[in-house]
């Protein structure tokens, strides 16, 4: 029969580890919480996230070792690359999986959300946002994509007790299957216009033909730009992004949003650069007033929002604006720009949505702005983090935000996109405004302290757990900020070790 | 053993680094005995380093340590790390030393301070920041030194901040600092802009990739740097304001190391200014102008303190006249011998004060020679060095520099041995005041004090220090090469731009005599005038007193209208015109944030309509591009 | 557009389907008399005016035994082709479906220690702990749910 005619690939086990580990990990987290009793701590599935995250960073770090040893190379029948830029991702993505339980586990807890289903879901969308970086396929994309975003569409469900949280995972699902069936269809257009789904298949295609009636392969390219513009909340496909972070359970915003943007842009840039790099004059355009709009509208609505979740939300969009920067670039110096913005940003907004939860749970779940006024009187130690890390997004030098910043702007002044250069500082003013508010609120607003009496002016205590979050992305911010060569060699080298 | 380099600035950072969060709790006077310990530690290993280099070949006394790439932009990387040669050496070493025996002294000093482990977490820092000021490898580590010197300086002026005096000479000394911090960035933007560098090895291999005045500029503007650090005019009043501070800072900071740092830059790039003599003749003409001004000035004062910062001023000018004429071992040589007697006063003039409880007008002293027989007798050996009163150390190091002055202008010859005349007398007249005459305190009564000799901590410094100053002369006699050691150690530095010191041995012979007349002449007249008396208004006129009026010039002409300008921009400008405009800006951008907000209906379908408009959008604009 | 030329019948017939769509409604609108009563506006119009709401809400456990459903029916959809050419696949595919399996297996096991085959009566499975903000939504849930057990 047709016995004969398959091919089966030679599955290179060790090239895909980290993402192994997570999924595998996953699975043990699952079984023991089905045989464990149900009160079980959700600080002992947090450790064990962080075991299985430092597990999946060690072995990134070996796929590192051989990457820069013997270069890049490509397992799984071509479908994932494992190159420099992958193991970028990976590494950072299992950074996240280290961090972002920590701000979980005392929430949780305290929520009444116990059992491992929060880590089990992280941990399939750490393995989804992992594989966006290695994939060298658009189905394997397709499907790393929906990895990383079924688990994160229940996450934000996750508190069932409130309405919000259900309104957001609703409305984050239903918009994300919106965009992953554009997506989707997006493959089958490039699929029909290259005959390939394999990324360097396609660019080899397009390099060497030139196709007179390209009208099914920029269709293709379209939806493919809209599906990943939907993930990383690039204007004007942000809208879901705000609704999403306010209604999700405070102590996992950060970790979705980190998620979100590192899985998205992993495959954003790889896809554009590495795929379709010939249609550059067509999709720049478009990616630059994406950039723009992203940057502009991020900044400008952030200084209307009184909600600190949702302030944080716009400037992620305005995040994603400078992100973008580096990829219009297209230079292997805009992609490293992009990277070292995504390992900055993320430990950043990992911490900022972290101390938001702290402060909202001490004020009955406000996270309004009045919840953190005179809260440099009343945690002074947590107002000054969170004042570095306010501070670190506003790009105030010695953090890795500043870095984070001039390297971007740096890199499309270098190719010669003054334009949106400008645009990128002008927007970085009007932030720093709505940073600075924050940062004044905490640290002044004596006037009403004395005005409302003080019930709720003690301070606020914080768990290790937390606290070791905080200081980890202190110490990830400040050190990278003050020394940031290793990092900066680091992304220089995943890019030049790209394929 | 050259590896070690690294402690020498380490042991000062770990003292600071146990002493900044837990000094509190070690508490008086142990804190005082670890930071002691990480100075003379640090003191030991730059006696090893400075042994081996010393053994090592003349040309080959160059050890770069690098210890990692600190940034790099572009063409241009700094790194951080260490350059050892003969001149960070002799610098680091009598910064440690001196450094360790001025530590020793502050324990007895400040013991009964309620600050006391603050004062040495400062003191600690203070000499790692130091350290890295004349150990850098590159312009910038050296400005980073230089800044974290200033910080510290700020810190110990200020270090009784209580005292509206202290906190005010304080901000007086940061600012005047940051004038000449301007000038010193200015001229490492335009040395980044020529050379691609900071790299001392690497600008000097680059100079010719400056233009004659682009040398010019970058010497003038390091000279900037170094008038503000080092108190040369106009940049000086700060100085004489700077002795508010504890009297072990004074000695430490203000006489012996922190002010001589811009001696020191312009002898590290002495390569740059060997290429522009111009700017050489105007930093030798301010250098004696201010070596003059000061000296005079010193001759009126009554405060004891600043009758030692003003001499001080005066022998930093004697230094940059020196730098000027090219005679660069001649600075280093004046710097090292005035670090020995300068620190010696001032810790004999802390001695005094503390044992008259904080008196510090010499009208109200005298007759301290009997009661305090030790610091009289070291204190003399000060007085006696800094005068030239050979054989102590300050005839050698002035002598030298005043013979170089001679081969590049006689004027500044004659202008330097005034100096050194007034420099005899106003120093004489201090000691005769202070401890010869007339008993002008009570000894007797409810405010009667009973000034004696110091403890051990406070005397063994004074002694090492004499000593030092009595015989520093031999580091380098101006008999042939054989004897001039600090000549040959420091001419792998320095040796490519020094002047060429035409003089003969008849002349150097001749200038000897001079000099030494000249100290004996000042000591006499000040005898003369001042043996037994209190008051002579006339040698003390009011312009002399007041430094020629250049503060009150500065504060007229400079720092009243400035003060003027800003209260004008805070009332009127600010809130009219740039709150105005702020506001506008502001109200407009959260105006359109109000109206962009709107779209945020918070139903699924309309975000969704909004997705599809936009896809819609951007798959026409690509049909377009396809040419569909 | 050569390669799309294929797609047309496709098109034609989404465009048929249109116009019938559209041509109905259009038709019974403009032919159709209306003569509306309050029976007729009900929903469900069968005569019956509605004294009550229906309740909106029917046990979850429908949806979960759905959902198990599907599990088990993408099971069977790897597992038959798999079954089919299992010799040609050998010991690779072998290992894939064992690992497929497992993952499965071990949310199957997941729901079963959820709870979610329980037939009968409600059982509280996760007691509402003391520090639980109880919220007005909540009370409501737990008192409806207490009178459709009763």
């Amino acid at each position: 029969m047709l016995a004969t005619t398959i091919i089966l690939p030679t599955i290179n086990y060790t090239a895909i580890l980290p993402e192994l580990i997570m999924l595998g990990g996953m699975l043990v987290l699952l079984g023991l919480v089905a045989v464990i009793p149900r009160d079980f701590s959700t600080k002992t599935y947090a450790g064990l996230t962080q075991v299985i995250g430092t597990a999946s960073l060690v072995s990134s770090l070996v796929l590192w070792h051989d990457v820069a040893a013997h270069g890049a190379f490509q397992a799984v029948a071509q479908a994932v690359d494992v190159d420099g830029f992958s193991v970028f991702f990976l590494v950072l993505v299992s950074a996240i999986l280290i961090v972002a339980p920590a701000f979980a586990a005392d929430y949780l807890h305290d929520e009444g959300i116990e059992g491992a289903e929060y880590f089990i879901l992280a941990l399939i969308a750490g393995a989804g946002a992992m594989l966006m970086g290695a994939a060298n396929d658009l189905i394997l994309v397709f499907l790393a994509l929906e990895i990383l975003s079924i688990p994160l569409y229940v996450i934000a469900g996750l508190n069932a007790r409130r309405a919000t949280s259900g309104e957001a995972s609703m409305k984050y699902f239903l918009l994300g299957a919106f965009s992953s069936a554009i997506f989707v269809y997006g493959i089958a257009l490039t699929y029909g216009a290259t005959g390939s789904t394999n990324l360097a298949d396609i660019a080899a295609f397009l390099s060497r033909n030139v196709i007179a009636t390209p009208g099914t392969l920029y269709a293709g390219a379209a939806l493919l730009l809209v599906g990943f513009a939907f993930k990383i909340a690039a204007v004007p496909f942000h809208m879901w992004s705000p609704d999403v972070y306010e209604g999700s359970p405070d102590g996992v915003v950060g970790f979705m949003a980190a998620i979100a943007k590192v899985g998205g842009f992993a495959a954003f840039l790889r896809v554009f650069v590495s795929a379709l790099p010939t249609l550059s004059s067509i999709w720049e355009p478009v990616v630059w007033v994406l950039c723009a709009l992203s940057l502009i509208a991020g900044a400008v609505i952030a200084l209307s929002q009184r909600n600190i979740k949702r302030m944080l939300a716009y400037s992620s969009i305005n995040h994603a604006g400078f992100i973008l920067m580096g990829l219009i670039a297209l230079s292997s110096r805009g992609v490293a720009s992009s990277l070292y913005y995504l390992f900055a940003y993320s430990f950043i907004v990992l911490a900022s949505f972290g101390i938001v939860t702290v402060v909202a749970k001490a004020n009955s779940g406000s996270a309004e702005i009045d919840a953190f006024r005179g809260l440099g009187r009343r945690s002074p130690v947590l107002a000054v983090f969170f004042a570095i890390f306010l501070l670190a997004q506003a790009g105030a030098p010695f953090t890795t935000g500043f870095l984070a910043k001039f390297y971007v702007v740096s890199a499309a002044v270098a190719a010669h996109s003054y334009a949106i250069a400008v645009i990128a500082m002008l927007s970085a003013a009007v932030a720093v405004f709505f940073y600075l508010r924050v940062v004044l609120v905490m640290f002044s607003g004596s006037e009403t302290e004395d005005a409302v009496g003080t019930p709720e002016q003690h301070p606020i205590v914080l768990s290790r757990w937390v606290w070791s979050g905080i200081m980890a992305c202190a110490a990830a911010t400040v050190i990278f900020g003050i020394y940031p060569l290793p990092l900066i060699n680091f992304a220089r080298a995943a890019t030049l070790l790209f394929r | 053993m050259l590896h070690f380099a690294f402690l020498i600035p380490l042991f000062p950072l770990v003292g600071f680094a146990i002493l900044a969060p837990v000094g509190k709790r070690i508490g008086n006077p142990a804190a005082g005995w670890i930071a002691t310990a990480m100075v003379f530690a640090s003191f030991i290993v730059t006696i090893i380093v400075l042994a081996k280099v010393a053994s090592m070949p003349a040309d080959s006394r160059l050890y770069v340590q690098n210890w990692f790439t600190w940034f790099s932009s572009g063409s241009l990387s700094i790194g951080a790390g260490i350059q050892v040669d003969p001149l960070s050496l002799t610098m680091a070493s009598f910064i440690t030393g001196i450094g360790s025996m001025i530590h020793l002294y502050s324990i007895g000093y400040m013991e009964h301070d309620e600050a006391f482990p603050k004062f040495f977490v400062y003191l600690n820092l203070f000499v790692f920041s130091m350290l890295m000021l004349v150990l850098g490898e590159n312009l910038l580590i050296t400005f980073l030194g230089w800044e974290g010197v200033g910080v510290c300086s700020y810190f110990l002026i200020a270090f009784w901040f209580t005292r509206d005096s202290a906190a005010s000479a304080g901000k007086k000394a940061m600012i005047y600092n940051r004038i000449g911090d301007a000038g010193f960035l200015l001229a490492l933007f335009l040395l980044i802009e020529r050379t691609h560098s900071l790299t001392f090895t690497t600008i000097f291999s680059r100079l010719s990739s400056l233009s004659k005045g682009e040398l010019i500029a970058v010497s003038l503007l390091l000279f900037v740097g170094a008038a503000g650090k080092s108190a040369q005019l106009p940049l000086f009043p700060w100085l004489a304001d700077a002795m508010e501070g504890p009297t072990p800072v004074s000695a430490l900071i203000h006489a012996a190391t922190m002010v001589t740092a811009g001696v020191y830059l312009m002898c590290r790039v002495s390569p740059i200014l060997h290429l522009a003599p111009d700017a050489g003749h105007v930093i030798a003409w301010i250098g004696a102008a201010t070596a003059f001004i000061a000296a005079t000035t010193g001759c009126a004062q009554t405060d004891i303190k600043k009758v030692l910062a003003y001499s001080t001023v005066s022998q930093l000018g004697y230094m940059f006249l020196a730098v000027g004429c090219g005679a660069y071992d001649a600075a280093v040589f004046l710097m090292l011998t005035h670090a020995f007697y300068k620190a010696l006063l001032f810790l004999g003039s802390g001695s005094v004060i503390h044992a008259m409880h904080e008196e510090q007008d010499i009208k109200k002293m005298g007759a301290l020679c009997k009661v305090m027989p030790l610091t009289s007798l070291t204190f003399f050996i000060g007085w006696l060095s800094i005068a030239g009163v050979p054989p102590f150390s300050g005839f050698w190091a002035k002598g030298d520099v005043l013979s170089n002055a001679w081969v590049v202008s006689p004027a500044l010859w004659a202008v330097g041995a005034l100096t050194a005349i007034l420099t005899a007398y106003y120093m004489g007249r201090q000691y005769l005041l202070v401890f010869l005459g007339e008993r002008r305190w009570k000894s007797e009564g409810s405010e009667a004090i009973h000034p004696h000799d110091a403890g051990w901590k406070m005397s063994a410094p004074l002694i090492v220090l004499s000593v030092l100053a009595t015989f520093g002369g031999l580091l380098n006699l101006p008999f042939g090469s054989k004897l001039a050691f600090l000549d040959s150690w420091l001419a792998p530095v320095v040796g490519a731009s020094l002047l060429h010191n035409t003089d003969s041995t008849a002349q150097l012979w001749f200038f000897g005599v001079a000099d030494g007349v000249f100290a004996l002449a000042g000591v006499a007249i000040a005898y003369s005038l001042w043996r037994n008396v209190v008051d002579r208004s006339v040698l003390e006129p009011r312009f002399l007193y007041m430094a020629w009026f250049i503060d009150s010039a500065i504060d007229r002409l400079i720092a009243r209208p400035s003060t003027a300008l800003a209260a004008f921009s805070a009332t009127v400008v600010e809130p009219r015109v740039i709150d105005a405009a702020v506001n506008g800006v502001a109200g407009a951008f959260r105006l359109s944030g109000q109206r962009l907000r709107r779209i945020q209906t918070g139903y699924v379908r309309s975000y969704a309509l909004v997705i599809v408009s936009a896809l819609v959008l951007i798959v026409a604009y690509f049909m377009v591009r396809s040419g569909l | 557009m050569g390669s799309l030329t294929s797609y047309l019948p496709i098109f034609v017939l989404f465009i048929l389907g249109f116009l019938f769509a559209a041509l109905s409604i259009v038709a019974s609108k403009l032919l159709a008399p209306k003569r509306p009563t309050t029976a007729k506006e009900a929903p469900y119009e069968c005569g019956i005016v509605p004294t009550y709401e229906l309740p909106q809400r029917f046990p979850v456990r429908f949806y979960l035994v759905a959902m198990i459903f599907v599990i088990f029916d993408i099971e069977v959809i790897f597992l038959f082709p798999w079954a089919v050419v299992y010799n040609s696949l050998g010991t690779f595919g072998l290992v894939e479906i064992i690992v497929f399996s497992l993952a499965v297996f071990f949310s199957f096991i997941y729901l079963i220690a959820n709870g979610a085959l329980d037939w009968g009566p409600i059982k509280v499975q996760r007691p509402a702990s003391e520090s639980a903000p109880r919220t007005t939504s909540s009370t409501v849930r737990r008192v409806s749910s207490n009178n459709e057990a009763a």
